[in-house]
């Protein structure tokens, strides 16, 4: 029996439906201590003074940790990447949101843990706050990096272009121009399953971090990276995960529990309760999308101008990588010969945004989908037929110049309307996605289309090793 | 005031891996002495069924039987690299990383058979958990006895390993073009919604969602309508219920308990129908493409083209709640025509919100 293409059963469905999987905080270990946070209780404020030395005196108190207990305390998820680190892990001299981690207590139990971060004496200089990203280049809008309002690292610009051809002339020979906003909204990843980990500190100096992580190896190196050791020091057990939806790429408890059990040499285990990961975890970042679409009476988009503002909340996080893909896809599943996209990643005081399912490309799907259905009311054309006429085909190149090789926007799109009955005209009901021709090749897509023959791309996936 | 039906569709696109790429995943495979095959990869599995689609991919890369093959994904020790379980990246670029690796085993397999049939391996193949000749198949010898005489008589680990790796795309900042593709295969999908719209309490039902979906090759068919029904869901939430934000632009007041922020329950499920569409990838496992991400995607454009098609109202700020849905038919506000310009929108927009007429944004080019 072949198993590919088989309804083989999920391997851990039973174990779940059961309640027999064990999950991070499952795990069960002798003379465990709890963690708890001090977080900001602010959206934005300097911290004026911190003492922790109330905390430490507390019977069942172990450790107590603070930006100065971090040897790497300012680490960029993406650095590898190129982009620059500007999140502190415990807060350093100012909060940029409410909720924002200042420093951590290892106690015997959580309510020790809460009683001794009561104890903690700090002191605040509240801050004027920013909330709205429209606003985030106005003149005298509050400061929350000193680098500026926007994130300023794509190149030479502070913002993330893409340019192909003659915008200008798509917009002077267009019949109509719709322009529209769109703007979806933030929300939470909502896993049952809480950030939480539970660090042990083994007899032979390595770490053993039990994590509900998505991505083992990427926190493993942001542990390291935080702490300065080598990656053989540490062991992360994981792969099973309570839900995750992006959330849980972020390393949220790892590198603190780290500490923690390094300076008490006693395992420890932070599990955020439901309010901390409703409100201090990240959210799906908020975007602003406006478009405006040259287009002809005929129905074709001639060109396209955009701008995108991404609200990256305090700090950087995914965002610049997330916003860079949102521009890759800005078309959609269509074909634009001539487009101008800018992109702004915008700090705000509101909790930092992450990676959420469809990262940088739902904001697409919603802003791209309804300015279609408006562009077909404008003309008074089947918005169906609008798509398709538009859609991607083979040797189609996109605002990045990727060639099209395998696209589906026609398939799908008929298979919908066939599936609910939806009535095409007969020039629409047998496309397919082959090469343009004849009066799918209009002068204005001929140029953006790759030469016959070169329209595949030789994936470059590469296997090494042998035994 | 009445309840108004209205039918939305939209068409999406969504790529496969980390954008720009560079992002690898690792596996190795080794052969217990009875033939049983063992897998170490660091992908997590979400929830989505990963480690079960990875085995069905290892089974029939070696051509073994399901059950045994088993998939260790526990530890960063025994496993190798893979970058994350994100940018729906799992089955494809997790999944060339097995496949890989259990073709790197299958060589080896097919060279201890080779010695024990006195065959040469290019006239071998693998059927069911034996090793055939090629057009002799009652020349053969099983894999458990392969691996038996590897571990007793030659004194020999099969083993396997694999890297899914596409290299880094190069991007010119100025222009945003790339020197090579950006992400491994591009899926697509369309949903059509319908809804119901009560014009008095802006209430929008949807009542049947009909989603398709070309996933290149459906591994495991069942696993991939979890994932387009799970996404569906997740996408109605993003379209009709939640905020983290509720009160925005006030940033107070934001749910802290599922009993104050509205994600979508099984009450708000509709009737879903789901067909998959097996357009093939170039270079997936057996010809996969993603299907992970983009199922919350498509919903959204198109609850608001069916309330559109309802009550005649675009709301293009989400979610829409009832109290958008009626500012909307109250304020039934036309499109502003400024010559050949249709203007929607305004103001919202970044130019009617700044201080500077949005001159900041807009004018990077000036």
């Amino acid at each position: 029996m072949k198993a590919v293409g088989a309804r083989l059963p999920r391997y851990d469905g039973i174990a779940h439906v059961t309640g027999r999987t064990q999950y991070v905080d499952d795990v069960r270990v002798p003379g465990q201590l709890w963690v708890k946070a001090l977080r900001s209780p602010h959206h934005h404020a300097a911290i004026t003074h911190i003492d922790t030395a109330p905390a430490e005196a507390l019977p069942g108190v172990h450790a107590v940790v603070t930006c100065a207990d971090v040897p790497h305390n300012v680490y960029g998820h993406l650095e590898a990447l190129g982009v620059p680190a500007d999140e502190p892990l415990l807060a350093d001299g100012q909060v940029r949101y409410k909720g924002q981690p200042i420093a951590a207590v290892a106690a015997d139990s959580e309510a020790i843990a809460l009683a001794a971060l009561e104890a903690i004496d700090i002191r605040y200089e509240e801050r004027p706050a920013v909330f709205d990203i429209r606003q985030g280049l106005d003149p005298g809008a509050p400061e929350i990096h000193h680098w500026g309002p926007v994130y300023p690292h794509f190149g030479p610009h502070n913002h993330r272009r893409v340019r192909k051809g003659d915008v200008e002339a798509a917009f002077d020979a267009a019949d109509t121009i719709v322009e529209g906003v769109y703007r979806p909204q933030a929300i939470e990843h909502c896993p049952l399953e809480t950030q939480v980990s539970l660090v042990v500190p083994e007899a032979n100096g390595r770490l053993t971090i039990y994590s509900c992580t998505q991505a083992m190896y990427f926190s493993l190196g942001v542990v390291s990276a935080h702490l300065e050791w080598p990656l053989n020091k540490i062991k992360f057990v994981g792969g099973t995960v309570g839900g995750g939806f992006g959330g849980k790429v972020d390393t949220a408890t790892e590198t603190v529990c780290a500490l923690l059990a390094i300076k008490s040499q006693k395992p420890v285990k932070w599990r955020f309760t439901r309010e901390e990961e409703f409100l201090a975890s990240s959210t799906r970042a908020p975007w602003h999308v406006e478009i405006k679409d040259a287009v002809s009476k005929e129905g074709w988009i001639l060109g396209r101008r955009t701008l995108t503002l991404h609200d990256s909340g305090a700090y950087s996080r995914f965002s610049p990588y997330g916003l860079t893909k949102h521009a890759f896809h800005h078309t959609g599943a269509y074909t634009i010969p001539a487009v101008s996209f800018d992109g702004f990643v915008v700090y705000s005081n509101r909790v930092p945004t992450t990676a959420m399912r469809g990262f940088g490309v739902t904001s697409v799907s919603l802003a791209v989908e309804t300015h279609l259905n408006r562009v077909a009311q404008v003309l008074g054309l089947d918005p169906l037929e609008l798509r398709l006429k538009n859609a991607n085909r083979i040797g189609d190149t996109t605002g990045n110049r990727v060639v099209m090789h395998d696209p589906s926007t026609v398939a799908v799109t008929l298979a919908a309307a066939e599936r609910v009955g939806y009535e095409l005209g007969d020039e629409y009901r047998d496309m397919t996605s082959e090469r343009r021709t004849g009066e799918l090749l209009p002068e204005h897509l001929a140029g953006q289309q790759a030469p016959e023959g070169e329209h595949l791309i030789v994936h470059s996936a590469t296997t090494n090793g042998g035994h | 005031m009445a309840r108004r039906q209205g039918r939305g569709f939209a068409t999406i696109e969504y790529p496969t891996g980390m954008n720009q790429n560079g992002d690898p995943s690792q596996a190795w495979i080794k052969l217990k002495p009875d033939g049983r095959v063992d897998v170490f990869a660091g992908t997590v599995d979400i929830g989505q069924g990963s480690k079960t689609v990875h085995t069905q991919i290892v089974a029939d890369a070696i051509g073994v039987p399901y059950d045994w093959v088993t998939m260790d994904n526990s530890n960063t020790d025994s496993s190798a690299v893979c970058t994350g379980t994100f940018a729906s990246r799992g089955t494809f670029i997790g999944g060339n990383a097995v496949r890989y690796a259990a073709e790197k085993a299958k060589e080896r397999i097919l060279e201890i058979a080779s010695k024990e049939l006195e065959i040469s391996a290019d006239d071998l193949e693998v059927v069911d958990g034996e090793v055939l000749a090629k057009g002799a198949p009652d020349r053969k010898i099983s894999i458990p006895d392969v691996a038996g005489a590897a571990t007793y008589v030659y004194g020999e680990l099969i083993t396997g390993n694999g890297t899914a790796l596409k290299p880094l795309a190069e991007l010119n900042d100025d222009d945003g073009s790339v020197t090579a593709e950006p992400h491994s295969a591009i899926s697509y999908a369309a949903c059509v919604i319908d809804v119901e719209v009560d014009d008095e309490t802006g209430e929008v039902t949807v009542l049947k969602m009909t989603q398709v979906y070309d996933v290149g090759r459906a591994i495991n068919p069942t696993l991939v309508e979890g994932q387009i029904e799970g996404g569906a869901m997740m996408g109605l939430g993003l379209g009709l219920l939640e905020d983290a934000y509720p009160r925005y632009p006030s940033v107070e007041h934001r749910g802290e308990q599922f009993g104050a922020y509205l994600a979508p329950s099984l009450c708000d499920m509709p009737e879903i129908d789901n067909v998959i569409i097996e357009n093939p990838s170039v270079d997936g496992p057996f010809g996969a493409k993603a299907i992970g991400e983009m199922a919350n995607n498509a919903q959204p454009p198109a609850i608001a083209a069916a309330i559109h098609d309802a009550v005649g109202v675009w709301v293009t700020e989400m979610p829409a709640t009832p109290e958008r849905v009626l500012r909307a038919l109250q304020a039934s506000a036309e499109p502003r025509l400024d010559g050949k310009r249709v203007i929607f929108d305004e103001e919202i927009s970044v130019a009617a919100v700044s201080a500077d007429g949005g001159e900041g944004f807009w004018g990077v080019d000036a």
